[in-house]
C-alpha cells in the first residue's frame, strides 16, 4: 500500500489561536478519508495548509513522498490534488463546460504565442479539452446543461458541477469541503454514491470534510476527528462512534461523562 | 400616503432645480435651436404671438415636464395599492411644486430684466434675449403663469401616462424589451440560415467588411479623422478589454503605455528633438515592444495589489508618464510642453501617406489584426484563465492557473495594443504632446469598455462609436455636448446596465442553433 497524503505534526497559528495544532495523518491511496469535528475545529484550515493556501507554521505535508510545504496552490494543484469548497466557488459568470475547461488548465499546455497561432497542436489540445469536459460533463450527470451559465444551474448541479472542476485536473487526490451541505436526504444519499464512484471508477483518493454524520459513516475507511485544532481520535467509523472524546468534543464534557456517570453531571 | 406626496413635493423641487440650471446655462435656448433644426422649423404656426423658438422652447420644457410629473406620480416601495387617483394626484403635486419653481424663476429674471439690470453680467448665459425667449415676450407675470399652467398641465399629462402604460419597473421591463427585440432578430430566419452556413457567413462578414472598407471614400475629410479617431479608440478599448474585461484588472493608467507608443513613434520619426528619421514601419513594432515592456516593469510590483488599490496605482503611473513628458528636465529628450512636431509617416511601395484615408485604412487593419488576436486569445486556455481570474481570484489559484503571470501576460498584451494605437495615432496627427495623454483619455476607454459592454469585442467597437463618434454628432450642441452626453451616458447605463452589447457566452457543448439542441443531447456522443 502506498500512502497518498501524510502530515507530520502540522500546525497554523493565527495570532495566539492554534488553529491547526499538531496534527499527524495518514491517508493510504485510494481509501474515502474523512475528517469531521465542531464548527470551527480547524478543518478548512488544515485543508487549506495541505492546498498550499497557508503556509503552515511548523510541520510536514508529503504528497507520495514529495514534500508540498512552501508551494504555491497552483503548484500543489499541477503535483495532482484538487478540491471543493464549503461554500460553492464556481466561476459563476463562465458556462458549465468553461468552468470544468478552466480545470483542465493545469493539465493543457498551449501559451499565448499558440493560441493566436493556432498551431495544430493547440487545435487538437483544444478539441480534447472540450471532449473531456463533455465526458465529465456526462459523468457528474449534467449532460446537455453544459452551455448554461454556471450560476443558473440548480444547487445540486452546482455542487457536482465543483467536483467535475476538480476532477478536470486528473487529481490522484480530491478533498471534498462539506459536498451535501445544503442537500435534502435523496440528493445526500446520490452524493454519497457518486463520491464512493469517484474512488472505485477513477481510483482518486478522497480526502472528505463532511457534518452529515449518515454519509462520514456510510462511506469512510477512516475517520479522524479534529477539535479545536488538534487530532483527537482516529479509527474505523465503528471506533468514532465509541469513543468518549469525540462524544465529548460534538455534545460539550456534560453529555460525554454522563455516559459514565448521570450523578456527577447534574451535581 | 403622506409620505408619497412628500415625495412628489421633492420630486417637483429637484425637477425645478434642474430645469433652473438648465435655463442659467442656458441651455433651454440652445436646445430650442436644436429642435427648430430638427423639425425644421415647421413644428407649428406661431400661436398668439409666439414665435418658433418660443414653441420649440416649450416642447422641451413640456418633455422635462411630463417626465417631473411621471416621477412624482410614482407610488412608494411598500405601498400595496396604486389607485389612479393617488397617483394623478402625486403627479399633480409635484408639476405643480416644479411649475411653481420655474415660474418664480422667470418672474425673477423678468422682473429684474425689465428694471434694466443686465443678468449676464453675473450669468453669462443668460443674455437679455435668453430673458426674453424665455417670458416667451410677454411679461414676467404673464409669462411666470404661463409657465406655472403649462408645466402643472404636462407634468398632470405625464402622471397620467405613466399610471396609464403600467410603469411598474418599466426600466427592466426596457433592457428585458431590448434584449428581446435583439434576440428576435438574431433568431430571425434569415439569420440562422446565415449562420449555420460557414460560406454563408462569410460571404456576409465578407461584404459588411467591403462596405467599411468603401465608406472612408465616400466620408470628407473631416469625417475620416473622425472615423480613424474613433478605430484608434477601438484599438484602445480592445486592449483595455483583455485587461479589465476578461482579466478583471481595474487599470486607470491605461493612457501611459498609448503615450509610450506615441512618443516611441514620435522621437524615432521626426526631424526634432533626435533628428533620427527613421522609417515608421521600424518604428512600430518598437513602439509595441517598448509599450509591452512597460506593462511588464509596471505589472511586475503593482498586480500584487488588487481592486480599488490597483486602479489608484495604476491612476498614478499614468499621471507620472504624462508629467514626466513635459518635464524641464525631460525637455531635451521628450521636447518638452510643446511636444513633438513633425513625426514621420509611413510609406507603402514608395507612396507616402498623406491623407487622412490612407490612415483608415491603415487602422481598420490593425484593428481586424487586433480583433482576430483577441478572438484567439479569448477563446483559448489563456482567455479562461483570464476569466476565471476575473471571477475567482484564489479559486483560479487552485486550477494550477499562475494568476500573477497570466495577470502580467494581460497587462503587457493590453499595454502592446495600446502601444499600436498610440504610434498610428501620433504618426497620423503628425504631432503629440503631453495633453495628447491626460486623465480624460484613460477615463474616456473605461467608459467605453464599460459602456459597450465588458469582455466582448462587439460592445468595445460599440462603445467606442458611441463614446468618441457620438460627441462628434452632437458638435452643434457646441459647449453643451459633454452636459448631453453626460445624460446620454446616465440613460444608456440605466436601460443597458450590462453595456450596450453585453457579453454573452460561446456554445461549447453544443454547437448547433437552438432548434437542433434537444436532438443533439441525446445523440451528441455519436
Amino acid at each position: 500500500m502506498t500512502i497518498a497524503l501524510e502530515t507530520r505534526s502540522l500546525t497554523k497559528n493565527f495570532g495566539g489561536l492554534t488553529a491547526v495544532d499538531n496534527v499527524d495523518l495518514v491517508i493510504q491511496e485510494n481509501a474515502i478519508f474523512s475528517v469531521i469535528g465542531p464548527n470551527g475545529a480547524g478543518k478548512t484550515t488544515f485543508y487549506n495548509c495541505i492546498t498550499g493556501f497557508y503556509e503552515p507554521d511548523k510541520g510536514e505535508v508529503l504528497f507520495f513522498g514529495k514534500s508540498l510545504v512552501g508551494l504555491s496552490p497552483d503548484q500543489v494543484t499541477y503535483s495532482g490534488i484538487s478540491r471543493t469548497y464549503q461554500n460553492i466557488r464556481l466561476f459563476a459568470n463562465m458556462s458549465a463546460m468553461e468552468n470544468i475547461l478552466v480545470g483542465e488548465h493545469a493539465r493543457l499546455h498551449s501559451t499565448w504565442i499558440d493560441a493566436i497561432l493556432h498551431t495544430p497542436g493547440v487545435v487538437k489540445e483544444e478539441k480534447e479539452a472540450v471532449e473531456k469536459a463533455r465526458q465529465l460533463l456526462n459523468f457528474v450527470g449534467l449532460a446537455g446543461l453544459g452551455d448554461q451559465l454556471a450560476r443558473n444551474l440548480p444547487y445540486g448541479a452546482q455542487r457536482r458541477l465543483e467536483i467535475a472542476r476538480a476532477l478536470a485536473s486528473q487529481p490522484r487526490l480530491l478533498l471534498l469541503d462539506e459536498p451535501t451541505a445544503g442537500m435534502n436526504p435523496h440528493e445526500t444519499s446520490e452524493m454519497k454514491d457518486f463520491i464512493r464512484q469517484l474512488r472505485d471508477k477513477l481510483g482518486i483518493t478522497i480526502l472528505l470534510i463532511e457534518h452529515d454524520m449518515r454519509v462520514v459513516m456510510g462511506i469512510s475507511e477512516q475517520i479522524a476527528v479534529l477539535d479545536y485544532g488538534a487530532k483527537i481520535a482516529e479509527g474505523t467509523p465503528l471506533e468514532i462512534q465509541g469513543n468518549p472524546r469525540v462524544i465529548e468534543a460534538y455534545l460539550g464534557s456534560g453529555a460525554a461523562s454522563g455516559l459514565h456517570n448521570t450523578e456527577a453531571q447534574t451535581a | 400616503m403622506k409620505k408619497q406626496f412628500r415625495n412628489a413635493i421633492n420630486t417637483g423641487i429637484i425637477f425645478g432645480i434642474i430645469t433652473i440650471f438648465l435655463f442659467l446655462i442656458g441651455f433651454t435656448g440652445i436646445s430650442a435651436d436644436l429642435l427648430g433644426d430638427i423639425f425644421r422649423n415647421k413644428t407649428a404656426a406661431p400661436v398668439s404671438g409666439l414665435t418658433f423658438q418660443m414653441v420649440n422652447m416649450l416642447i422641451f420644457l413640456g418633455l422635462i415636464g411630463l417626465w417631473a410629473g411621471s416621477i412624482g406620480s410614482h407610488k412608494e416601495k411598500d405601498q400595496t395599492t396604486d389607485s389612479y387617483g393617488s397617483a394623478l394626484l402625486g403627479g399633480l403635486i409635484s408639476s405643480l411644486v416644479h411649475g411653481l419653481l420655474v415660474g418664480g424663476l422667470a418672474l425673477l429674471v423678468g422682473t429684474l430684466d425689465k428694471n434694466g439690470i443686465k443678468i449676464n453680467v453675473y450669468l453669462s448665459e443668460v443674455l437679455p434675449a435668453a430673458v426674453k425667449l424665455f417670458i416667451l415676450g410677454k411679461t414676467p407675470i404673464q409669462g411666470a403663469l404661463f409657465h406655472l399652467v403649462f408645466l402643472t398641465l404636462t407634468g398632470f399629462l405625464g402622471g397620467f401616462l405613466s399610471r396609464s402604460l403600467g410603469r411598474s419597473a418599466w426600466r427592466v421591463r426596457w433592457t428585458d424589451k431590448s434584449n428581446e427585440i435583439i434576440a428576435k432578430v438574431a433568431h430571425m430566419p434569415i439569420f440562422t440560415k446565415i449562420r449555420s452556413n460557414r460560406i454563408l457567413l462569410y460571404s456576409v462578414y465578407g461584404l459588411i467588411l467591403i462596405l467599411v472598407f468603401l465608406l472612408p471614400l465616400r466620408a470628407g475629410q473631416y469625417w475620416n479623422y473622425t472615423i480613424g479617431t474613433v478605430g484608434v479608440y477601438v484599438l484602445l478599448g480592445l486592449g483595455l478589454n483583455i485587461v479589465v474585461g476578461l482579466a478583471g484588472l481595474l487599470d486607470l493608467g491605461y493612457v501611459a503605455f498609448f503615450a509610450i507608443g506615441a512618443y516611441t513613434m514620435a522621437l524615432l520619426t521626426a526631424p526634432t528633438p533626435h533628428h533620427l528619421m527613421w522609417n515608421f514601419w521600424i518604428a512600430l513594432p518598437i513602439g509595441i515592444g517598448l509599450a509591452a515592456i512597460t506593462g511588464l516593469l509596471l505589472g511586475a510590483p503593482v498586480l500584487r495589489m488588487r481592486g480599488d488599490y490597483l486602479a489608484i496605482v495604476t491612476l498614478g503611473f499614468g499621471e507620472i508618464i504624462r508629467i514626466l513628458s513635459k518635464s524641464d528636465a525631460l525637455t531635451s529628450f521628450t521636447g518638452g510642453p510643446k511636444g513633438v512636431p513633425s513625426i514621420g509617416g509611413p510609406t507603402l511601395f514608395g507612396k507616402p501617406f498623406e491623407s487622412p484615408i490612407n490612415f483608415v485604412y491603415l487602422i481598420f487593419i490593425a484593428v481586424l489584426l487586433i480583433i482576430f488576436v483577441t478572438n484567439r486569445l479569448q477563446n483559448s486556455r489563456i482567455g479562461r484563465a483570464w476569466e476565471a481570474m476575473r471571477e475567482d481570484e484564489i479559486v483560479s489559484r487552485a486550477m494550477g492557473i499562475n494568476t500573477l503571470k497570466q495577470k502580467l501576460l494581460a497587462f503587457a498584451i493590453g499595454a502592446a495594443f495600446a502601444g499600436l494605437g498610440g504610434a498610428i495615432f501620433a504618426s497620423r496627427n503628425q504631432f503629440t504632446g503631453p495633453e495628447d495623454f491626460s486623465l480624460m483619455v484613460s477615463i474616456n476607454v473605461v467608459a467605453l469598455v464599460i459602456v459597450g459592454g465588458m469582455g466582448n469585442i462587439p460592445g468595445v467597437i460599440a462603445g467606442a462609436l458611441v463614446l468618441k463618434g457620438l460627441p462628434e454628432v452632437l458638435r452643434q450642441l457646441q459647449d453643451y455636448r459633454v452636459l448631453v452626453f453626460g445624460a446620454l451616458l446616465v440613460v444608456m447605463m440605466l436601460w443597458r446596465p450590462a453595456g450596450i452589447i453585453p457579453s454573452s457566452r460561446r456554445k461549447m457543448e453544443i454547437e448547433k442553433e437552438p432548434e437542433v439542441q434537444d436532438i443533439s443531447v441525446e445523440g451528441r456522443e455519436k
